[in-house]
């Protein structure tokens, strides 16, 4: 799932819910949890790290994360909640709905099935 | 970065996961901004305390970490909780004062001193030259720009990894060269008080991105002053830190510069509302002993009117260092709290619509943080309000 703005995880993601519910956003209403979740940075409160780790111990949290520009608030809370994560990434390349694979470690992404290729099939 | 064997060893998990994912936090921060190593602290100072601005998703990796044997290796303190134990306790439900409790309990397991404040410089002042991880952002600027302390703007959880691993990352100020003026900032208008210095610090900080501003024109200011210029600055921006005398050289740098209008203009866009106040509210940031002093000096005998509150928040060891201020505070009508303050606690809670005070980064922040209206003026022109 690409987001177009950034995402502030405290206000900005329902910790009970995983369900992006800031005011204006292009993912309103849609759900991180599962999902790869692709954003140009993070901003806002530092209480969003701990927001990230309240996700993921109710297993709402997405399962990694691509980011443009790396934000310390993300990046701790992607440790804190041992989601993968990687930044420097041009997401305008990833569309939502895209299968891709996300190696944290080596800092590696592949995008495995577009779907303008499925559609043209 | 470059790891000692024995921090390797940490990184790797050998002394358990809560200084695993202390350390981890520590490096992976230290990479993403180019540090080289890790380097001793002499303290911390953790923000991330108040159930009000927390909510419940901090507290399970607290309980985690604690279960896990997590002890900080140097001196660290935790910024204001949500009540003080005397005056706001009875106000909020049960639950929030067991969960705020319990907040406070697992830092103090993991050996941190529930300072409970701010302002930790007024409890120790750090080393001049020393490096620091504090988080807390008007405490960061201070501790950088008025006791030369060094430190980054950390957030809650990395000032309480690098509290738990006794380090922190060589990037940023902790380096010399990255601790120089990169832009002038020219004041043509006195400045007139502390909510003047405030107002400046948010104007200014809405202009800045990641420059560090030298201030020139600034003629006569208590550290009281400096301290509110930056709050506000790292209230509106990103700043870490500033100088307010400018050396030979820093005329060539690039130059803003602030009318009176600015400040006048930035005080009337943080005042949302002329209406009575419900609460007066001063100390923010935390009192020194001497604002306290300045409450009662602008009390001038009097009391507080029926129907208004008139908080003064500080620390417990200003406190009670400033006993004698208290009393005269408390006989006049008005509260001397502390571990607390309006902006981390429940004020809309408690039936106030106006809230009237002088510190600009309050202004700045209570619209939204607390859903009231302000009103932003001097501490003397408050305590009128307060009395008339």
């Amino acid at each position: 799932m690409v987001s177009e703005k950034p995402i502030g995880f405290l206000g900005g993601v329902d910790p009970d819910s995983g369900l992006i519910i800031e005011r204006n956003h292009d993912l309103k209403g849609e759900s991180v949890g599962g999902k790869v979740l692709c954003f140009p940075s993070g901003h806002g409160s530092t209480v969003g790290s701990y927001v990230l780790y309240a996700l993921a111990k109710k297993e709402l949290g997405p399962r990694a994360i691509v980011n443009q520009t790396a934000d310390p608030v993300v990046v701790v809370g992607a440790i804190i909640a041992e989601i993968p994560m990687i930044d420097q990434v041009d997401i305008r390349q990833i569309e939502t709905g895209d299968d891709i694979e996300v190696d944290g470690e080596k800092g590696i992404v592949k995008i495995w099935k577009r779907k303008e290729v499925k559609k043209e099939k | 970065m470059h790891l000692t064997s024995e921090e390797e060893k940490i990184f790797d998990g050998e002394s358990g996961w809560a200084y695993q994912v202390s350390m981890r936090i520590l490096v992976r921060l230290g990479d993403l901004f180019g540090a080289t190593e890790l380097m001793p602290i002499e303290s911390a100072h953790i923000s991330g305390v108040s159930y009000k601005t927390l909510g419940d998703a901090p507290i399970d990796f607290l309980e985690a970490l604690m279960e896990a044997g997590a002890k900080v290796k140097i001196p660290s303190t935790i910024n204001p909780s949500s009540f003080d134990k005397e005056y706001l306790a009875k106000r909020f439900p049960e639950d929030y004062l067991k969960k705020q409790s319990r907040v406070i309990e697992l830092y103090q397991k993991m050996g941190v001193t529930p300072a409970l404040t701010c302002t930790p410089y007024h409890l120790r002042q750090p080393s001049t030259d020393c490096h620091l991880a504090w988080s807390e952002s008007s405490a960061v600027i201070y501790a950088n720009s008025v006791l030369g302390s060094w430190t980054n703007r950390e957030g809650g959880p990395s000032a309480l990894a690098a509290a738990l691993i006794g380090k922190t990352p060589n990037y940023g100020v902790h380096k010399a060269e990255d601790r120089e003026a990169n832009i002038l900032i020219k004041v043509e208008s006195p400045l007139r008080n502390e909510t003047d210095f405030g107002a400046l610090g948010i104007h200014v900080g809405k202009l800045l991105k990641n420059e560090i501003p030298v201030f020139e024109g600034l003629f006569y200011y208590t550290e009281d002053d400096l301290k509110q210029l930056g709050a506000g600055l790292a209230s509106s921006g990103m700043t870490t830190m500033f100088h307010y005398q400018k050396k030979s050289g820093e005329e060539k740098l690039e130059t803003l510069f602030v009318e009176a209008n600015d400040i006048g203009d930035t005080i009337g866009s943080l005042s949302t509302s002329s209406d009575q106040a419900d609460l007066i509210f001063i100390g923010c940031p935390h009192c020194s002993f001497k604002e306290i002093q300045r409450v009662v000096q602008a009390l001038k005998g009097r009391k507080v009117k029926k129907g208004t509150e008139l908080w003064v928040c500080t620390s417990s060891h200003v406190k009670e260092e400033a006993e004698k201020y208290v009393g005269i505070i408390n006989r006049a009508g008005g509260h001397v709290l502390c571990d607390t303050c309006a902006v981390v606690t429940w004020i809309e809670k408690l039936g106030i619509d106006t809230m009237m005070t002088n510190s600009a980064k309050t202004a700045y922040y209570s619209p939204t943080l607390n859903k009231v209206n302000v009103a932003l003026a001097s501490v003397t022109r408050c305590i009128d309000e307060a009395c008339k």
